[in-house]
């Protein structure tokens, strides 16, 4: 019988700053054979053991590569984060994983795409946009809108340089407050849905951030003509086990871990969740 | 199965049983705890047996999900890297004389345990363990299995079942397990002629008609609850009298949420995992600050939304109730299961 709570060591290969205070660890198998059974995807997420202070989800914040190491993007919030943001490369931690259900993705095919991210939300989709960047004659037009507090929380500026230079995806950054040399979008992250031309009917969204920007921007989709069901999002609960057990993580009867963390707004619609 | 599945056991000879479980197994069964508490603890000698007990202060719960398990072991300074050792218990274990409700109890963790993903910990015990019910002729006074189908006979899911007449145990087999149990006392254990088979019956039938004076009303409160509609006012008024203490929960057979937590001195350390309560305002706590159930009441709510809907009973085969009474004894509140059930059904406090 397999034991769900035990890890794999891995060992962190490299440590990048995002900003002041996040960063992003890229994770690498002790055993390298690992990496063949690990198979996961976009959406998805990992239970990061720091040993001795305790373990925390993590979204699987790259796409499946070659280099034979994942990344997770990690903000200073928490006991295990405080340590984490600690640790420099070569230092071990335990991977539980992958688990939870991940966005669809053959489902969506020949649709205009629109990820809506927001600061720390950008993460879980980073993988999603890369693998269908990665086969882009399969999809419709691609727009991503990302938004965050300030210039400095914003993440992944390497993507987003990218993201920018190909005329394949369109890329609109905002920020709420701007900095003297800040020259973009001011505003929040759904302001940029006048400016990005979206058609709604054909479009399926993606939308990662916190609580209050998902309830915002879910609400300016729905004016957009979007489908309850078009409308995805990964939730974030406290979680424990992150397989089904301890029950932490619970919106009436449906387990964000096992259940999601990726559910449709036409499924939050109906989960009862007492809170 | 070839011999009949019904023995006896005179009364004189239980000790000598006994005294044969404890060659081969931690037997685990009613002792005298303080007062006239009575609880399932390990057994040195057989006169230690309660057999005469109504119920145990707590369930088998804790024998086979501790309030703290440990699951790893770790060693920083392993020379080939840390080292993860899970930590199983594999120890034989006879629970005897346990009370038709705490069997149901072991029956709906079985199930919780093995939905969906199987928890090692948990069947690891699970599988070492035997399950010998003693079958209820009197009511305790917070009993009320008959409302939730867990006693006071059972009709499976033990691997033996006692029922005492007079001065003698009626023996009844409910699997392999149970047979060989029987089988390594056959100079104590004799087939069961038909005229103790048709008192054990009637006793059944007794049992029953005097279980029926103490009823939860669950038909209501799990439509209510299935479908939303327990006026919110309720739960507010509820919520004021919880004192989150969390109680309910840890003497609950069917309440099995846990968190997990790292020690270590040294390079040495452990990850254990620890009993919790839904109650608790930390609970669903975000390390954003984030609390999707900052309120007692939405912890209330969520609480019996776990035990009593349809969405959880279908998949659970149950609900998360075995009407052992022990949260009647527990709440301060008076949070208890057939309370609030009964608020539920006439709309008020």
């Amino acid at each position: 019988m397999e034991n769900i709570y035990l890890p794999d060591v891995v060992e962190i290969a490299d440590v990048r700053d995002e900003t002041y205070d996040t960063k992003s660890f890229a994770l690498r198998f002790l055993k390298p054979e690992r990496w063949k059974t690990f198979d996961y995807r976009p959406g998805q997420f990992v239970e990061i053991s720091v040993f001795g202070v305790g373990e925390a989800p993590f979204c699987l914040a790259s796409a499946r590569n070659g280099a034979e190491v994942f990344e997770i993007t990690v903000r200073r919030t928490g006991a295990v984060t405080d340590v984490l943001h600690t640790l420099r490369a070569g230092a071990q931690l335990g991977v539980r994983g992958p688990l939870g259900n991940g966005f669809p993705f053959d489902e969506v095919k020949g649709r205009d795409i629109l990820f809506v991210g927001g600061g720390i939300g950008l993460p879980p989709l980073r993988p999603l946009i890369w693998e269908m960047l990665g086969k882009r004659d399969e999809f419709g037009k691609i727009t991503v809108l990302y938004g965050a507090r300030t210039p400095a929380d914003l993440v992944y500026k390497d993507d987003l340089e990218r993201w920018r230079s190909r005329e394949d995806v369109e890329l609109m950054v905002t920020v709420d407050v701007a900095d003297e040399n800040w020259t973009g979008n001011v505003g929040v992250v759904g302001s940029l849905f006048p400016k990005a031309a979206i058609d709604a009917p054909a479009t399926v969204a993606f939308v990662c951030g916190p609580p209050i920007m998902i309830r915002f921007v879910v609400t300016d989709l729905l004016a957009l003509g979007f489908a309850d069901k078009d409308i995805y999002t990964t939730l974030e609960r406290h979680m424990r086990c992150g397989v089904g057990k301890c029950n932490h993580c619970l919106i009436g009867d449906k387990y964000v871990c096992t259940d999601g963390p990726v559910f449709s707004y036409q499924q939050m619609k109906s989960m009862m969740d007492p809170g | 199965m070839s011999r009949p599945p019904v023995y006896v056991i005179a009364k004189s000879h239980l000790s000598a049983w006994v005294e044969k479980m404890l060659e081969t197994a931690q037997v685990i069964a009613p002792r005298v705890a303080h007062g006239p508490d009575v609880a399932y603890g390990e057994l040195e000698a057989p006169e230690q047996v309660a057999w005469d007990y109504s119920s145990s202060l707590a369930p088998l719960k804790r024998f086979l999900f501790p309030q703290t398990d440990t699951l790893l072991r770790w060693d920083k300074q392993a020379d080939d890297g840390l080292q993860l050792e899970p930590a199983y218990d594999d120890t034989e274990r006879i629970f005897l004389a346990v009370r038709p409700c705490d069997v149901a109890g072991v029956l709906f963790l079985d199930r919780v345990f093995t939905r969906d993903r199987e928890d090692i910990y948990y069947l690891n015990r699970r599988k070492r363990s035997t399950l010998i019910a003693l079958t209820c002729a009197e009511p305790g006074e917070h009993c009320f299995c008959v409302c939730a189908e867990a006693g006071p006979f059972l009709k499976q899911g033990y691997d033996l079942q006692l029922t005492r007449i007079s001065d003698e145990y009626v023996v009844e087999v409910g699997s392999e397990k149970g047979a060989a149990l029987v089988g390594e006392a056959e100079d104590l254990l004799v087939p069961a002629p038909e005229v103790l088979m048709r008192a054990r019956r009637e006793l059944e039938q007794e049992a029953k008609d005097r279980f029926a004076d103490d009823k939860a009303y669950f038909a209501a409160a799990l439509r209510q609850v299935t479908f939303d509609q327990v006026p919110d006012h309720l739960w507010d008024e509820m919520a004021e009298r919880c004192l989150e203490c969390g109680g309910c929960s840890f003497v609950c057979p069917t309440c099995t949420c846990f968190l997990v937590a790292d020690s270590e001195i040294g390079d040495a350390g452990a990850r254990e995992r620890l009993w919790d309560s839904c109650l608790y305002e930390a609970y669903a706590l975000e390390a954003s600050g984030h609390n999707p159930r900052a309120e007692r009441r939405h912890r209330l709510k969520a609480r019996f939304f776990h035990k009593l809907s349809y969405q959880f009973a279908k998949p659970l085969e149950a609900h998360g109730c075995v009407g052992c009474g022990r949260c009647i004894t527990a709440c301060m509140g008076s949070n208890d299961m057939p309370a609030v059930t009964a608020r539920i059904r006439r709309g008020a406090l």
